[in-house]
């Protein structure tokens, strides 16, 4: 037993050698080959940016129609020409991304602002399990707060959660079907799965009585999106209590954009119970992080008008020109507090 | 619970730990407990299956024991066993491509047939299959005494390191040793350990890692140049190897280190210098018990040439058909046995000949082992291929798209894991890595443990690839 103990205790020590020839030596090539997206955190500090701009697809989307195909951070941007600034944005990504990606930013860049995208629909169990998760998991290992042969080894052996397509459908239809949804008045439905599974057994209607399928689906998504409510547990609040924590560290100014949702059509299509969810979710993300020191929380939910909503089947953050400039506009006016 | 999963690295210990904390006694049980935990972590409801055969045949095993005067009784006991097993098996795993065939030969008549059966496989049935029938043979044939402890058998049957692709075990060796007292010794804890990084390294590293680019060619083959196929079907070669072998030491290792000693399966195959000499090598469980429980019975090689192929293409055929319910594995199997033909009939004609000079021995067992290589190679091809079409367009592209132009984007450290593993495969020649270990200094031991546990989490692939055999 004591030649055993004697071994393990080598092997402990053979184990942080091999730590530091790995993070010496080949962690930053695994971390191009696995977490390429930790570049975007890098060209930051290469570029000496003074304000970054985190966010997913809604940053970069376009109308084929717009004039200026810009990003939303590039017309906030516009209103700092004196300050280098640049962007981390992601296609599908939320705020344990933005987290690490945050992280990763050097500690001697010069950084003071730092904006990042909340998006509403990420609370709901229809992001939070997407299919897209996996990967993101798998690329997020190498990113985390442990020692470099650490993060190798989990991602080597699968130390993520790893759960297969089906088993993350199981999940969204579980809590579909068990979150209960709390209304301060009588409403019919009380979880997503009962309104969905309501709405399309009785349809949306025509004026002349006849079902609109379409409408009917376009509802349908609706729900299955926004009809949730924020809690304290949600695991995106926890990201974005991490943020603040971050940046309170680093002394960042930290702005926090809530972005646009289609709420006009949401009470086209639902009337007003749809709505009431997304305003209850875009007021707890204002009281838990608008009172902050060094947090300012831009309210943008309704800020853009139905016909700035590029994709018209299903519910995305995607705007034209108006739209990004707009939202644009709002965020550049709470940044310039800072300056 | 895959062997290269961070649910393993909690797993095995604990399970060894309990196993020396507890009296001998209670270790069965413990063994048993965490055998279902560990078969359970797949699909939980399979062990219903597994549970069915169990039952069957440690009744069988006791009936059998109990009316060996009555021959007739004790062969209906026997045979309603090995049918039950046998049903299982057919079931779960050849209806579906019975039915399929029914249903293509019934629609090529013209006949409406349209029934389909949609059975998923229950992960390494085949291996505990075989396991719990190669009991109910020895005890029917009296070389082993039926086990009287249900527990015991049941962990026969089930035990975690080598239940879902084994080594197939047979009762004379594990079952014995589930009733020996295993003492805590530290040369098993060091032997498992060699064994378990061995495995492996040679299943994340070199298998895992040459997959990849396997599966890339097999995907889409006439996307690529006949040298991009060629390194393709190579790849494949060390792929299916080390990832097999590599769960075979895993297995081996984990069994180890608490003092059990199972079967090996590998022999350095790929440095055979025949057919024959790749299945003396290769899956060596498998190849043992169709030696001992078909091949035997029916002949073996003490009778006429004619019945000596017959016997030999039953057995390949029953092999090829072993691995999967599809035709590949089929054609696979015979091609193995025609050739296994072809090279005793050659060698019936034309003798070895013998007292070589060293260099000419060198020099034709080099070109033996090369040509045994290529053609298991190319039997590979068949054994990976997804259906017909997919061996025709790999075929095509192989012999059409002449080229060296390579299209794969091969990494140069693959070829330095592979050049690794080629080389340590040859220094293990007839040997296993645990006790060529045992005759190095410790300096160089523990050198190369450093050397394959940095690989192993530097250098694995980070996709996930299952173990390939748990399909069988």
């Amino acid at each position: 037993m004591k030649k055993l103990l004697y071994k393990f205790a080598l092997l402990a020590a053979l184990l942080v050698l091999m730590n530091w020839i790995y993070g010496k030596f080949f962690f930053k090539n695994d971390l191009l080959k696995h977490s390429d997206e930790v570049q975007l955190a890098w060209n930051i500090a290469h570029d000496s940016c003074a304000m970054v701009y985190t966010g997913e697809s809604s940053n970069h989307t376009f109308a084929w129609a717009d004039k200026d195909r810009r990003k939303i951070s590039d017309f906030i941007f516009d209103q700092f020409p004196e300050m280098r600034c640049g962007d981390i944005t992601k296609d599908a990504s939320h705020a344990e991304v933005y987290y690490y990606l945050l992280k990763h930013i050097p500690d001697d860049s010069p950084v003071e602002t730092v904006i990042v995208t909340m998006n509403l629909r990420s609370f709901g169990y229809n992001w939070i399990e997407s299919n897209l998760e996996t990967p993101i998991q798998k690329q997020l290992v190498l990113l985390k707060d442990n020692p470099p042969l650490v993060n190798r080894f989990k991602l080597a052996f699968k130390a993520y959660d790893m759960s297969t397509n089906a088993e993350r459908a199981e999940h969204r239809v579980y809590h579909r079907n068990h979150d209960t949804l709390v209304f301060p008045y009588n409403f019919e439905y009380h979880t997503n799965y009962e309104w969905d599974y309501n709405t399309n057994r009785k349809g949306i209607m025509n004026a002349d009585g006849t079902r609109n399928q379409e409408k009917t689906l376009l509802a349908i998504t609706f729900i299955q999106q926004y009809a949730f409510q924020i809690h304290d547990d949600n695991p995106r609040v926890k990201d974005f209590d991490n943020i603040v924590e971050l940046a309170r560290q680093r002394g960042w100014n930290l702005i926090f954009n809530i972005l646009a949702e289609n709420t006009e059509q949401a009470q086209n299509l639902l009337g007003n119970d749809l709505v009431f969810l997304m305003r209850q979710n875009r007021d707890y993300l204002v009281n838990r992080y608008g009172n902050l020191e060094n947090v300012t929380v831009v309210d943008n939910l309704e800020a853009v008008p139905d016909q700035y909503f590029i994709d018209r089947t299903f519910t995305t953050e995607h705007y034209t020109e108006a739209g990004r400039r707009s939202i644009g506009d709002n965020v550049a006016e709470a940044v310039k507090k800072y300056y | 619970m895959l062997f290269n999963s961070i649910e393993y690295v909690i797993f095995l210990p604990i399970v060894v730990m309990l196993f020396y904390l507890l009296p001998q006694r209670y270790r069965w049980m413990m063994l048993l407990v965490a055998s279902c935990t560990f078969y359970m972590w797949f699909v939980p409801a399979y062990i219903l299956i597994l549970l069915g055969t169990i039952i069957i045949d440690y009744s069988a095993g006791i009936l059998m024991e109990k009316h060996a005067d009555n021959h007739k009784l004790k062969k209906r006991y026997f045979v309603i066993s090995i049918v039950s097993t046998c049903l299982v098996l057919f079931i779960f795993k050849y209806l579906g491509f019975v039915n399929d065939n029914f249903v293509a030969l019934c629609q090529a008549l013209s006949l409406n047939v349209n029934t389909t059966v949609d059975l998923i496989l229950p992960i390494g049935l085949s291996f505990h299959t075989f396991q719990s029938m190669s009991y109910v043979i020895e005890v029917y044939r009296g070389n082993q005494k039926a086990e009287r402890n249900f527990g015991i058998y049941s962990l026969y049957v089930m035990f975690f390191p080598q239940l879902v692709t084994g080594p197939i075990e047979r009762p004379g060796n594990l079952l014995r040793q589930l009733h020996e007292e295993k003492k805590f010794e530290y040369d098993n804890i060091s032997k498992g350990f060699r064994l378990i990084i061995f495995g492996l390294f040679i299943k994340m590293v070199v298998a895992d890692n040459v997959g990849a680019y396997v599966d890339m060619i097999y995907a889409d083959p006439g996307k690529y140049s006949s040298w991009d196929i060629l390194i393709g079907m190579f790849f494949y070669s060390f792929q299916i190897y080390g990832d097999f072998f590599g769960y075979s030491t895993i297995a081996l290792g984990s069994a180890k280190l608490m003092g059990f000693c199972i079967s090996d399966n590998f022999n350095t195959p790929y440095l055979s210098k025949s057919i024959a000499e790749f299945w003396h090598r290769w899956h060596i469980s498998l190849s043992t018990w169709f030696r001992d429980y078909v091949y035997f019975p029916l002949g073996g090689s003490r009778v006429k040439f004619g019945r000596w192929a017959y016997n030999i293409m039953v057995v390949f055929i029953l092999s090829g058909i072993w691995h999967g319910a599809a035709w590949n594995f089929l054609i696979w199997g015979a091609a193995h046995g025609l050739l296994h033909i072809v090279e005793k009939a050659i060698l019936n004609h034309i003798p070895e000949k013998e007292n070589r000079g060293r260099l000419e021995k060198i020099i034709v067992d080099g070109f033996k082992i090369a040509k045994t290589f290529l053609l298991v190679t190319l039997f590979w091809s068949i054994f990976r291929a997804t259906s017909f079409a997919n061996i025709s367009e790999l075929f095509q592209a192989l012999f059409n798209n002449f080229g060296v132009t390579e299209h794969l984007g091969i990494e140069s450290s693959i070829w330095v894991y592979l050049g690794l593993f080629i080389v340590m495969d040859i220094l293990l020649f007839n040997s296993r890595f645990d006790r060529w270990c045992d005759k190095r200094p410790a300096v160089v031991r523990w050198a190369i443990y450093f050397v394959l546990i940095f690989m192993i989490i530097a250098c694995s692939s980070v996709n996930n690839f299952p173990f390939i055999y748990f399909q069988f």
